[in-house]
C-alpha cells in the first residue's frame, strides 16, 4: 500500500485513484506524466476528469488560491494534468505514441502554476 | 503560369521590390556564411532576451547566454530602477562573475580573487588593491547597450550601437506597446535545442502554408480552414527589415471539448483585467534578426531563435501573461493555452530539422519561395543585404590597412 495522501474534497472521491500517478506540482512534472502514461491510464484519467472538470473548477474558483488546503491542491494539480493529457485524448489521438516522441525536446522552463509549488 | 489564390493578396510594392526568383541554399548551412551573419547581425542587432518581469525589483538579475559570441550577459536593476547590462566577466583576470541564472543581490564577487562589483557595474572593492598598476574607476564591468520596449528587455552587443532600440523597431515600438506583454508579469516558457540554422528555424514560423500537413490535429483549425485551405494572411507589412502579418481567422474554428472549455475560462479573467482586446489579437510583428510576436490575448506567444552554429540554435518561447493566477480556472485555462502551444512546436522542431538534413547534403543549389513565403523572402534578403555590407565594410578596411 502506498502511504501517499490522495484526499480530495467531498464530491471528488472518485479521482482519488489518480491522485498518485497525475497530481504532480510543476507544469514540466504534468507533461512528463502524459508522456510516461500508457493509453489506458490516459482514457481512465480522461474520462474520469472529464466528468468532473467543470465543477471542480467551479469548487476551487470559490476560494482564493492563497487558501487551497492540500487537498484543493491535489485537485488543482489533476485539472491542470488533465489540460495536458485532453491534447493527447481528444486531438493527438492515435498518433499520440509518436508525437510524444518529440515534445520531451520541449523543455518546460516556467509557468505561472509553478510558484504554488515554490511556495 | 502563376495562378493566384482567392486569399492572395495583390503583390505590394516592397513584395515585388523582393523579387520572385530562387535562393541560394548555401546561406542556411555553411560555416562561411554563419561567420559572416555573427558579425554583419548578431553582434550588431538589437536582440530580445528577457522581460522586465524577471527584474522585479531592485537587486533583481539575470544572466543569458549568447553562445555565438562566447559571450555572457548580466543584466541587472540597480537601486534607482535602472536596467543595466554587462558582460560577466570580472576586470582582473576575467572570470565568470555570476554562475547562477537569475537572482536578488546588490552586488556579486568574483570567487577568484574576490573582486566585488556593484549591480551599477562600478568595482567596490578587491583585495591588496594598492599593489595593482590601475585605478578602480577603470575597472568597472564592461557595458553591454540595454533598453527596454513593450516590457521586452534588449541589447545590443554592438560597443556602440548606431541606432537606439527605438529607432531600430521605428513605428513598431508604439505598436508593440499597446499589446499585453508590455504590461505581462510573469510568462509559461518552454525552450528547444535544434539542430537547424537559426533562419531555417524561424522561417517555418513566418508562414502558414505547412500547417494542414503538419499541424492537422493540434493546431491547423484556426488559421486555416475549408475557405483558405493554405492559411493565406490578410496582409503583410514591410517595415525596413522588421515584418507582419495579419494571420487569417477561420470563421469556424473546429475546438476540441478541452480548448472550448479552457479558453472559455481564461477569457472572464482576461476581460477582468481590460486584456480581452482582440484588435491585435491576429497580428504577428517579426522584429529583426529573429523575434516574432503574436498579438492573441489567450495565447500571447514570442520566440525567438538564437544561433548555435550555422547548424544549430536554441528556441525560446514564452507565453506572456498579466497578473498572478487570479483563480483555478485561470491557472487552468493558462496551462492548457501552454501544453497546447507547445503540442503545436514539438511538431515543427522534427520537421525543421529533417530539412536542415537534407540542406547539408548541399543536393540543393537554391530553394524556391511561393507568395505566402514573402516574408521568408524578406527575411533573407535583409540577411544578406547586411551581410554584404559588412563584407565591404571589411574589405575596405582591410585596403585602408
Amino acid at each position: 500500500m502506498s502511504d501517499i495522501n490522495t484526499s480530495l474534497p467531498v464530491g471528488f472521491e472518485a479521482l482519488s485513484p489518480f491522485v498518485e500517478f497525475w497530481a504532480a506540482d510543476t507544469a514540466a512534472k504534468r507533461a512528463q506524466c502524459r508522456d510516461s502514461s500508457d493509453e489506458a491510464d490516459r482514457a481512465a484519467f480522461y474520462s474520469a476528469m472529464n466528468a468532473l472538470i467543470s465543477d471542480a473548477l467551479t469548487y476551487l474558483d470559490a476560494k482564493p488560491l492563497s487558501e487551497f488546503d492540500d487537498s484543493d491542491q491535489r485537485l488543482m494539480q489533476l485539472a491542470l494534468s488533465f489540460a495536458h493529457v485532453s491534447m493527447a485524448v481528444e486531438l493527438q489521438r492515435e498518433e499520440e505514441p509518436r508525437h510524444a516522441l518529440n515534445r520531451p525536446y520541449m523543455r518546460i522552463t516556467r509557468a505561472p502554476s509553478d510558484r504554488a509549488a515554490e511556495q | 503560369m502563376t495562378v493566384p489564390h482567392q486569399f492572395q493578396q495583390s503583390e505590394s510594392a516592397e513584395a515585388l521590390a523582393l523579387g520572385t526568383g530562387p535562393i541560394p541554399a548555401g546561406p542556411y548551412y555553411l560555416d562561411d556564411y554563419f561567420d559572416l551573419e555573427r558579425e554583419a547581425i548578431f553582434r550588431r542587432s538589437w536582440l530580445n532576451i528577457g522581460h522586465v518581469c524577471e527584474l522585479p525589483e531592485p537587486g533583481s538579475f539575470i544572466v543569458r547566454e549568447f553562445d555565438f559570441a562566447n559571450a555572457s550577459i548580466l543584466i541587472t536593476r540597480d537601486k534607482d530602477d535602472l536596467i543595466r547590462a554587462f558582460h560577466n566577466v570580472c576586470t582582473h583576470r576575467g572570470t565568470q562573475l555570476v554562475s547562477e541564472p537569475s537572482g536578488k543581490r546588490s552586488s556579486f564577487t568574483c570567487r577568484y580573487h574576490a573582486w566585488s562589483f556593484g549591480n551599477t557595474g562600478e568595482l567596490r572593492g578587491a583585495a591588496d588593491f594598492e599593489r595593482f598598476y590601475v585605478e578602480k574607476k577603470d575597472l568597472g564591468l564592461t557595458k553591454v547597450a540595454v533598453d527596454v520596449c513593450a516590457g521586452l528587455i534588449f541589447v545590443n552587443l554592438d560597443p556602440s550601437p548606431k541606432q537606439t532600440l527605438r529607432e531600430y523597431l521605428g513605428v513598431l515600438a508604439g505598436q508593440l506597446e499597446v499589446q499585453p506583454v508590455a504590461s505581462a508579469t510573469t510568462f509559461s516558457e518552454y525552450v528547444y535545442e535544434i539542430d537547424a540554422n537559426w533562419k531555417l528555424t524561424y522561417d517555418n514560423f513566418q508562414e502558414n502554408y505547412h500547417l494542414r500537413f503538419i499541424h492537422p490535429r493540434s493546431g491547423g483549425g484556426g488559421a486555416v480552414g475549408p475557405d483558405n485551405p493554405f492559411g493565406y494572411p490578410e496582409r503583410y507589412g514591410f517595415y525596413g527589415a522588421h515584418r507582419t502579418q495579419k494571420i487569417w481567422t477561420n470563421p469556424a474554428p473546429v475546438l476540441s471539448a478541452t480548448q472550448k472549455l479552457a479558453f472559455g475560462k481564461l477569457v472572464p479573467a482576461l476581460m477582468q483585467r481590460g486584456m480581452m482586446n482582440t484588435e491585435h489579437a491576429r497580428d504577428y510583428y517579426a522584429l529583426f534578426p529573429n523575434f516574432f510576436l503574436i498579438g492573441t490575448p489567450t495565447q500571447h506567444f514570442t520566440h525567438y531563435v538564437i544561433p548555435i552554429n550555422a547548424r544549430k540554435s536554441r528556441g525560446v518561447i514564452r507565453i506572456y501573461w498579466v497578473g498572478d493566477d487570479m483563480n483555478a480556472s485561470e491557472r487552468f485555462g493558462r496551462e492548457f493555452s501552454m501544453a497546447m502551444a507547445r503540442d503545436v512546436h514539438s511538431e515543427d522542431r522534427a520537421v525543421i530539422e529533417a530539412g536542415q538534413r537534407g540542406l547539408n547534403s548541399g543536393a540543393l543549389k537554391h530553394i524556391h519561395f511561393q507568395s505566402q513565403e514573402v516574408l521568408l523572402r524578406h527575411l533573407m534578403h535583409n540577411v544578406d543585404a547586411k551581410v554584404q555590407a559588412y563584407k565591404a565594410e571589411k574589405d575596405a578596411t582591410e585596403k585602408r590597412q
